[in-house]
């Protein structure tokens, strides 16, 4: 392989890479738009989709030793495990809404946050309980078909990780530009009382915030499953702790920030693991951060600075 | 409560204290000698701890079911060191472990630990408190450096003994057999950021160098990081011949199957650390078929001398053995043998006295003769080799030396 193909194929992994990082990001950044939130325990309902992707792909009898499929029962399958996936890990969501964090939607302060934090926990230690603390496999059921690019290659599940990823985005944003939930959901965002007023209902907003945030934070794992082929009750941590960044980076609380972010951080992490090492890669991450935020305090996309009354 | 009754409970306190951390081990106490057991039995490494707990743990059944030793029946005292947050080993958690060992005062030697990473952060404490401990499968070498005496053992003498070798020959011998069985003339050097994996990566590194193979770069995973596939895209681009890996089963769980992906064709080796008989249960078996491992022992699993020892092994204990398994049985047998000469010596058994023992053991164990020098390591240096073959870890030699 010459540089160029290397550099070529690191921007493909990269590109793959920052598509998961965008998927989770939208989460933060969606409920962070509505009820200025940093919800951590996104990191743990991604990681928790994982294991029930593999529930679910038990229940369909794939599992770890399983040949890849191919045809129709590849798509049925994954359309199957993407629904199945998307609304348990969506309903979860839900579920810390309603039982954490409504009751403390008017107390001031880091209370919410930190026990968003506590309900990461709750989850990371139930999966480990229950799974234990070793690497799980998960089934490998998209073929190892490739595409060369010059020395490079493109991998089926990468096209796969990139279109469903686009796919989800472009719905994402019909569904908040041209939608009346989604004007409910703007409305919100801008300003809750006066939506209040207007005769929206505030809370069933924010519920759905958290299940679509939530149920993208399940395809995001799917995502992971399938293309690392492992998952552990700790995978939450370093991957939501760069979506998260992705989110800060593009602009909390901006959807197309969010995507933007992700993308940067996967491109970076790989052309900087492969310009500099891998093992400087955090400092990388979080150095671009401080940059960025220095000189754009509101990340990328982040025109309008949070105003509180 | 009145003044008076606080200050009478309180002194009342202070001496049930003192007294219960006084005399460290009179023999008086039932005649037991507790072993201390501090291994990683939860988390990624989970596997090869359990067969090394379970070797300890025959060696103890055996020599109690013949009535002791010397009087004294033999205790295991057993904690996890691995935590929820590290996934794996904790070398907080080990020290916390042994501290509590030491806290009690029938507690006269350890078996343990697995890891060198906890090694470096107990050794220090076992100095103070004078206790051997015999390590059956940690092979970082700095631990046992006279160099580094004020670093790992502020009271100068041996505390960590092992009866297997260290890494000063582990990562070479590697080296060696890949330069002269593989005909490897150029390597990618990983390793995880461990004490452990850092150690044997710079060992095997250098080695490799001095035989004139090319080291291409060296670069180092975090264990907790999904993705190794940029730095695996990376090596594709270099087109080593081998790779080589140094660190333990928590990164190891997922370069195997990465890298089965992005660079099949290459020749992959790592050390004890990925001797694990769960590996192809993570991983997946045809990602880790090819690796190299090696292991710090001769190989004694297939041993003709050892079959009767090997079935009942995995009769009592429902588990095959591994390597370390015996190696840990062996640190038993070297615990009891020390009780044994210090009883027939007239000493009492205090930590000191056993110490003093273990350093002067001279004991034909199953895995052969054990003695050790002046630093705790043992005399017997073989590094013997292993390949995974259709999910199976298969002896494929002793390492060469040079």
């Amino acid at each position: 392989m010459s540089t160029l193909d290397v550099l070529v194929q690191q921007v493909v992994n990269g590109l793959a890479l920052g598509m998961m990082y965008a998927l989770l990001a939208l989460g933060f950044t969606m409920v962070y738009g509505i009820i200025e939130l940093i919800n951590f325990s996104h990191f743990s309902v991604f990681m928790t989709g994982t294991f029930v992707g593999l529930v679910v792909l038990e229940l369909m009898g794939v599992t770890a030793v399983s040949k890849s499929l191919t045809g129709f029962a590849l798509v049925s399958t994954l359309v199957v495990l993407f629904l199945a996936t998307m609304t348990t890990t969506g309903l979860l969501g839900v579920l810390i809404e309603r039982i954490c964090l409504r009751s403390l939607r008017h107390v001031a302060g880091t209370a919410p946050m930190i026990t968003t934090i506590g309900v990461a926990f709750i989850l990371i230690n139930a999966m480990l309980l229950i799974w234990g603390p070793q690497a799980q496999r998960f089934p490998q059921l998209l073929p190892n078909w490739r595409w060369a690019v010059g020395a490079a290659e493109i991998t089926f599940k990468q096209v796969v990780l990139f279109v469903v990823g686009l796919v989800l985005m472009l719905a994402l944003s019909h569904l908040v530009q041209r939608t009346t939930l989604g004007k409910a959901m703007r409305a919100t965002a801008q300003d809750a009382d006066a939506a209040r007023m207007m005769g929206i209902d505030v809370d069933r907003v924010v519920v759905l915030t958290f299940f679509l945030g939530s149920a993208l934070a399940g395809a995001g794992s799917l995502f992971f499953g399938l293309y690392y082929g492992f998952t552990g009750y700790y995978i939450g941590y370093t991957t939501g702790l760069r979506a998260f960044t992705s989110a800060v980076l593009g602009g909390i609380g901006s959807i197309p920030g969010a995507v933007l972010g992700g993308i940067f951080i996967g491109l970076t992490q790989s052309l900087g693991g492969q310009l500099l090492g891998v093992k400087w890669t955090d400092v990388i991450i979080f150095s671009l951060l401080i940059v960025v935020m220095v000189f754009r305090p509101n990340g990328l996309l982040g025109a309008r600075i949070p105003q509180r009354a | 409560m009145n003044r008076r009754m606080l200050v009478a409970t309180t002194a009342l306190l202070a001496l049930v204290v003192m007294l219960a951390g006084f005399p460290p081990g009179s023999a008086a106490q039932g005649k037991v000698v507790k072993i201390g057991l501090s291994l990683p039995l939860t988390g990624s490494d989970a596997d090869g701890a359990d067969a090394i707990l379970k070797g300890a743990q025959m060696a103890i059944t055996e020599i109690n079911g013949k009535g002791g030793v010397a009087g004294y029946k033999l205790e295991a005292m057993v904690f996890d060191s691995a935590t929820p947050a590290a996934g794996q080993y904790d070398p907080a958690q080990a020290a916390t472990n042994y501290k509590k060992f030491i806290a009690d005062s029938l507690v006269m030697a350890a078996v343990g630990p697995v890891m060198s990473g906890e090694g470096k952060a107990i050794s220090p404490i076992l100095s103070e408190a004078d206790m051997a401990t015999i390590t059956p499968s940690s092979t970082n070498p700095d631990i046992t450096d006279p160099k580094l005496q004020a670093q790992y053992r502020p009271k100068g003498k041996a505390v960590y003994f092992r009866t297997v070798t260290t890494d000063a020959f582990q990562g070479p011998n590697m080296a060696n057999y890949l330069f002269h069985a593989q005909k490897v003339k150029s390597v990618y050097v990983l390793d995880d950021g461990g004490a452990f994996g850092v150690g044997i990566a710079d060992s095997f590194q250098k080695r490799a160098g001095e035989l004139g193979v090319k080291i291409l770069g060296r670069d180092r995973l975090d264990p907790k990081e999904a993705d190794y596939k940029t730095i695996l895209t990376k090596i594709k681009g270099l087109n080593p011949d081998a790779l080589y890996y140094g660190g333990v089963m928590q990164a190891a769980a997922k370069l195997a199957p990465q890298s089965y992906e992005v660079v099949p064709r290459v020749i992959k080796a790592g050390s004890d650390g990925v001797y694990d008989l769960s590996w192809p249960k993570q991983s997946g078996k045809e990602a880790v078929d090819g690796w190299f491992c090696s292991q710090a022992s001769p190989e004694l699993v297939t041993s003709p001398k050892l079959e009767a020892w090997v079935t009942k092994f995995k009769k009592e204990m429902k588990r095959d053995p591994t390597n370390y398994a015996i190696t840990s049985y062996d640190a038993v047998l070297v615990i009891a043998d020390a009780v044994e000469r210090t009883v027939k010596a007239n000493k009492p058994i205090t930590r000191t006295n056993l110490r003093d023992a273990i350093q002067a053991t001279k004991l034909g164990s199953i895995q052969g003769p054990i003695a050790f020098d002046a630093n705790g390591d043992i005399l017997t240096r073989t590094v013997s080799i292993y390949q995974w073959r259709d999910g199976e870890i298969k002896y494929v030699s002793v390492a060469p030396e040079k």
